[in-house]
């Protein structure tokens, strides 16, 4: 079918151009921003960590000292500069038709369908760094054990909070 | 003095009267589940022996019995509930109290068991299921007498097929309740020894060799059913060694008849204390199971909560047609357990009048099944390769052992390409069937109303070869493993998926 053709063509390397092949909305772009301080956080630490490491082990054994605590920065840096823009714009997401479509992830790439006469329950969060950049995560619960939970995150919150509205009214209709 | 705390605890009730307590034989009971747990006061014991005063040990066992018992019997008084006319209503605790009510409404099933002793005292848990999930959030009474606690079922079933709520403690609801029921599979001592021989299991056996080894200075008379050199000693014994040291292959046959003698032996055992007066039988809204030989247990599914079905056989099993059938609810069976088994052993045309109960259908013969791609055995070829590669790294080394590293490996890529040949689907217009597996074939049966939500996934291997799996959210979850259909062609999949999701909001 001409969705097979479609993802052939896809360049592997602009990830938009695939969002937009199936469909899909991209998330905020600010949420790169909530990401990458994500990131910084977990990275920076390590890179600490290995430089402690280096200082104290590898100057003492007279090794190659200041080759890890090197590595360790460039590729903290790295990770942090340049993977969350492209992990941001593998987020899709499509609200309508009855539906929440959530898509995520390239290697692994997951595209999860809940209908909105399936949902239980339905979560609008936000982080201190989310409500830093005005963003919001909207996490909706269905009652199936396999994916009980399926999170979109990356949303304007007036728009999660519409969503969450939008949703809302379909779980009322469906026990009206 | 607890009696009139409680009293004064307790929200006011017009007639304190209806409160019951749980069976006094409950007290017995707990001094049975004593025995496993003064296995926490062995260290204690073994610290006071080190220390030298072996005077306290007595006094300390006597001083923690006394403890445990006053314990016991201080939860027995202060656990009390009351059954209303369309609500229970549970007291317990000693000293932060909890008060909880259950409406009969929002029961899914009552379970009751009885172990041996309860058994043996008249005397039953009893188990709400609310569907809240997890243990905290459904009401147990642990342990009311037999007959109460059959009337209790009685009347909250009778409440809940619309009829007069009866009190608890009459029988007539109960007796013309069972007049409508219909029993739908029982298994007599006869299918249990079928059962029970295709039941073949060497785990005993492990159990059996570990312990040997472990006791083998310990045990009076010195002999090991694994060592054919004790065979040889005990034939020595009859002036037969010349003879068997002659006939060596004795002391295989030997060997080889005590291990398929322990594996029948404990594949009917476990069949036997499991299954005992297996009873399936179909009631106004539920399939309800009773079964067990020491641990009786009495099961209700609700028909209405069922959510999937899954056959399972083996693949000896199978050329006699024998299938296992469980089915997935809401509530889950048991602790251990997530799906409830309902058949465990019966040929397909005993299955198929419980399917049709629950309104799940099998696949016809005819029917035409599709086939996922040949690439889901990659992830066993990886093994087999690793395998292969250590083995021969260790041969390398001058290991001769190293060489069951390919041997094995070759064994692992086999067997799960053969195997990648049974991961089948197909879609029966309103539920899906899916097969998997060669060694345990298993057949799970979905109707499209009780998929929840849709995982399309793809990766690195898949997207090339322009595949991708479906993944489905049930409520539920089966222990065995998540509903999905691998490495099927992308546009069958989202075809697929756009098919079942349609099914479901029509519903």
């Amino acid at each position: 079918m001409t969705d097979t053709l479609a993802i052939h063509a896809t360049d592997p390397f602009d990830p938009e151009a695939l969002n937009a092949a199936v469909g899909l909305d991209p998330v905020d772009p600010a949420y790169v921003q909530v990401l990458r301080v994500a990131t910084a956080l977990n990275l920076i630490p390590l890179a600490i960590g290995a430089s402690v490491f280096d200082y104290l082990l590898i100057r003492h054994i007279e090794g190659p000292y200041g080759l890890i605590t090197a590595l360790a920065w460039l590729i903290a840096i790295t990770v942090i500069i340049t993977f969350p823009s492209r992990r941001v714009s593998r987020w899709g997401y499509k609200i309508g038709d009855g539906q929440l479509r959530v898509a995520r992830g390239w290697l692994f790439r997951t595209d999860t369908i809940v209908p909105f006469v399936r949902v239980q329950h339905i979560d609008v969060g936000q982080g201190p760094v989310e409500r830093w950049f005005a963003l919001s995560h909207l996490i909706v619960h269905t009652s199936g054990t396999h994916n009980s939970t399926v999170t979109l995150p990356g949303l304007p919150a007036d728009l999660a909070a519409a969503m969450r509205e939008t949703i809302r009214r379909h779980i009322q209709t469906d026990f009206a | 003095m607890s009696d009139t705390a409680a009293a004064a605890a307790a929200p006011p009730i017009d007639d304190d009267a209806n409160w019951q307590r749980l069976h006094p034989a409950t007290l017995a009971l707990a001094i049975v589940k004593l025995g496993p747990r003064s296995l926490n006061f062995l260290p204690a014991v073994a610290a006071l022996g080190f220390t030298g005063n072996w005077v306290y040990i007595v006094p300390a066992i006597l001083a923690f019995l006394l403890f445990s018992l006053v314990a016991a019997w201080f939860h027995w008084l202060r656990f009390r509930f009351l059954v209303g006319d369309d609500e229970i209503v549970i007291e317990s605790g000693v000293f932060s109290r909890q008060h909880r009510t259950i409406p009969f409404d929002r029961i899914q099933d009552v379970s009751i068991e009885q172990g041996l002793v309860s058994r043996a005292l008249g005397i039953a848990k009893v188990g709400f299921e609310t569907g809240a999930g997890g243990k905290e959030n459904d009401g147990d009474l642990d342990a009311i007498g037999l007959d109460a606690a059959q009337a209790l079922r009685a009347t909250i079933r009778a409440h809940r097929s619309g009829e007069v709520a009866a009190p608890v403690a009459a029988h007539a609801p109960e007796a013309a309740a069972v007049a409508e029921d219909r029993l739908l599979f029982a298994m007599t001592p006869r299918q249990l020894l079928v059962a029970g021989l295709f039941n073949f299991s060497l785990a005993a056996l492990a159990v059996v060799g570990a312990g040997m080894q472990f006791f083998d200075d310990l045990l009076p008379f010195d002999f090991n059913v694994f060592n054919p050199r004790d065979w040889i000693d005990l034939a020595g014994q009859y002036g037969l060694d010349q003879w068997v040291i002659a006939h060596r292959w004795i002391a295989g046959v030997g060997a080889g008849v005590s291990l398929l003698f322990i594996g029948f032996a404990s594949g009917i055992a476990t069949m036997f204390f499991a299954n005992w007066d297996f009873r399936l039988t179909r009631e106004p809204r539920t399939l309800r199971r009773t079964r067990g030989l020491t641990t009786r247990t009495d099961v209700a599914v609700p028909v209405k909560r069922v959510q999937a079905a899954i056959l399972l056989t083996g693949w000896f099993r199978r050329l006699f047609g024998w299938h296992e059938l469980r089915l997935q609810s809401l509530a889950s069976d048991g602790e251990k357990e997530r799906d409830h088994q309902v058949v465990p052993f019966a040929r397909l045309d005993a299955i198929d009048p419980v399917l049709a109960e629950v309104a799940i259908a099998r696949p016809d013969d005819g029917v035409r099944w599709q086939q996922s791609h040949n690439v889901i055995a990659l992830g066993g070829l990886i093994g087999a390769l690793g395998a292969t590669t250590g083995g021969l790294v260790a041969v390398s080394f001058g290991q001769a052992l190293g060489w069951f590293g390919p041997v094995i490996g070759v064994l692992i890529g086999a067997a799960s390409l053969f195997g990648a040949r049974f991961h089948r689907w197909t879609d029966m217009g309103d539920q899906i069937a899916i097969r998997r597996g060669w060694w345990k074939p298993r057949l799970t049966l979905l109707p499209h109303a009780s998929v929840q939500s849709v995982d399309l996934k793809t990766d690195f291997v898949l997207r090339p070869l322009g595949l991708a799996t479906l993944v489905f959210g049930v409520p539920g979850g089966s222990a065995l493993a998540t509903h999905e259909v691998p490495a099927i062609p992308l546009a069958t999949a989202q075809e697929l998926r756009h098919r079942i999701l349609a099914a479901g909001l029509r519903r």
